[in-house]
């Protein structure tokens, strides 16, 4: 089934194609983020000049017309408002024309999926983290299939964690992967470090890593990193023993780093766990993750009338239904 | 012998001076550095038995601690069944919930309040594994103690649990108060069958 999916949540406009579980087309045009962060009228601005031009580039990359499309994914949340908007109301544009199905998808589950399947893993512990979401699930099947929360961060997210300690060292953009190139050579600084069973947190550690600038750059992000990504290995590590799980994966924009990944690999070594993620921009928002998501939904016989299809900037992950 | 596993350390089975002990060993990590592993290691194991010690003196039934070491803890070896695998009595629970009031009372917490983490023996129940104990006056702390019972029992025999609570604690009204607080902003609390 030749599938669509578009994703707007935050920075990304991204729309990608599927069919039958095979990628055919990734195309994103990201906002670029000034000192300010994201205001999500600009952003959602932004994606409005780019949800066109991006569509059409991934039919084009895919090889195929509008009017090969079967089915239709789109995020429906989380994410910002604004932003959400554009990529629902494209989506929608696009059913009524081509009078094909539509289905909301959890962005959340979008990244756990794509990584999951294209890993080859049927029932993995998944730490998805990003700069708006960390979180440690698990599929379980009760009162439907979704993905079960087990641990996730108090206050905020492990890349935005990054990310503002980067604006406050003054780094270039993109931040999180500029705190990873710093880190090297560093020498580790004691950082508060924050745990509590499957949960954590993170300002206490953006805060204290602040206030100790103006020492090295180089130990100051060395030592984020260590202490942040140890309190992941840490949680996910208990996941595993807990659930007895004898599978690991990493996804959403913070998986692109080799430091978390390294620490994971061994981690899971360790208990012989199978350890999965998958390269690069896949990791990032994007539209392929929604349009697989999509496709398993349709499948499934699941739709959503057009007309009630909506966004919710904080649509749980574990209030999706998974197939 | 290992018999059992966690995230933090492991349990072994060993013989000391003659007789049966349980070592809790928190061994190396290799995905973090040394220097912060050891630091975590040695101070997590002198928090755990400082914990446990203090909690021995407030009346709490934990079990004996013989010897610490930097980074393992030598502990009398119980007879008995972890409540997790046995039949859950009333008893077992009043006992449950006044053990934990004597701790809370002491303003101190254990993080981990389950059927799995309390043994039914002759002498009475023991309660284990205090690896994420705390110290703290927080009532929020104190309540997800009890939420997490709460969690793992049936109702009728969390009842038993809370009202020996109550009766042995000296803030149980703010206690069960934040606990109601939490059920209503629970993670799991609703759920649509939305895609």
């Amino acid at each position: 089934m030749l599938v669509i999916g578009i994703e707007s949540s935050a920075h990304t406009f991204g729309a990608g194609i599927v069919d039958d579980g095979k990628i055919l087309a990734s195309e994103k045009e990201m906002f670029k983020i000034g000192t300010t962060g994201m205001i999500p009228a600009e952003v959602a601005e932004f994606h409005v000049n780019n949800a066109a031009d991006v569509i059409s580039r991934a039919l084009e990359r895919a090889g195929i017309g509008y009017r090969d499309i079967e089915g239709i994914g789109y995020t429906r949340g989380p994410g910002l408002g604004p932003c959400l908007q554009v990529g629902c109301l494209s989506a929608k544009t696009l059913a009524k024309k081509l009078n094909v199905k539509i289905v909301p998808v959890n962005h959340g589950v979008g990244h756990i999926e794509v990584t999951r399947i294209s890993a080859g893993l049927k029932d993995p512990i998944a730490l998805y983290v990003s700069g708006g979401n960390s979180q440690i699930l698990k599929i379980s099947d009760k009162p439907f299939r979704h993905y079960r929360v087990l641990g996730e961060t108090f206050d905020i997210g492990v890349g935005n964690m990054l990310d503002s300690f980067a604006r406050e060292l003054k780094l270039t953009p993109s931040w999180g992967s500029t705190v990873e190139k710093s880190a090297l050579g560093g020498k580790y600084i004691e950082m508060p470090y924050s745990v509590k069973g499957m949960d954590f947190s993170f300002t206490g550690l953006l805060t204290k890593a602040t206030s100790l600038i103006p020492e090295k750059k180089e130990d100051l992000c060395f030592s984020l990193q260590e202490a942040a990504f140890s309190m992941l290995a840490e949680t996910a590590e208990r996941a595993i023993l807990l659930t007895n799980s004898q599978e690991l994966c990493v996804c959403g924009g913070v998986a692109q780093n080799t430091r978390l990944k390294e620490m994971l690999g061994l981690m899971a070594k360790e208990h012989g766990v199978r350890f999965g993620f998958v390269e690069g921009a896949l990791n990032a928002d994007n539209g392929a993750m929604i349009a697989m998501v999509a496709e398993r939904m349709l499948r499934n016989g699941f739709s959503v009338p057009v007309n009630e299809c909506r966004t919710e900037q904080r649509y749980r992950v574990d209030r999706a239904r998974v197939f | 012998m290992m018999i059992g596993e966690g995230a933090e350390a492991r349990i072994y089975l060993e013989r000391m001076f003659g007789t049966e002990v349980i070592v809790k060993l928190r061994g190396r990590k290799a995905y973090r550095i040394r220097e912060m592993d050891e630091t975590m290691r040695r101070r997590r194991t002198r928090k755990e038995a400082g914990i446990m010690l203090a909690a021995a003196k407030a009346g709490v039934p934990v079990p004996e601690i013989i010897a610490v070491g930097t980074f393992s803890m030598y502990m009398e070896k119980l007879d008995g069944t972890l409540l997790k695998d046995t039949r859950i009595t009333a008893r077992h629970m009043a006992s449950a919930g006044s053990a934990l009031a004597l701790l809370h009372s002491s303003n101190m917490v254990h993080g981990d309040y389950t059927p799995a983490n309390i043994m039914s023996t002759k002498q009475g129940i023991r309660i284990i594994d205090f690896g994420l104990a705390d110290t703290t006056m927080d009532v929020e702390q104190k309540a997800v103690d009890l939420l997490l019972m709460k969690r793992a029992v049936s109702r009728t025999t969390y009842a038993s649990f809370e009202s020996a609570y109550a009766k042995n604690s000296r803030n149980a009204g703010d206690v069960l108060r934040q606990l109601a607080e939490l059920e209503r902003r629970g993670r799991y609390q609703t759920r649509t069958m939305m895609g």
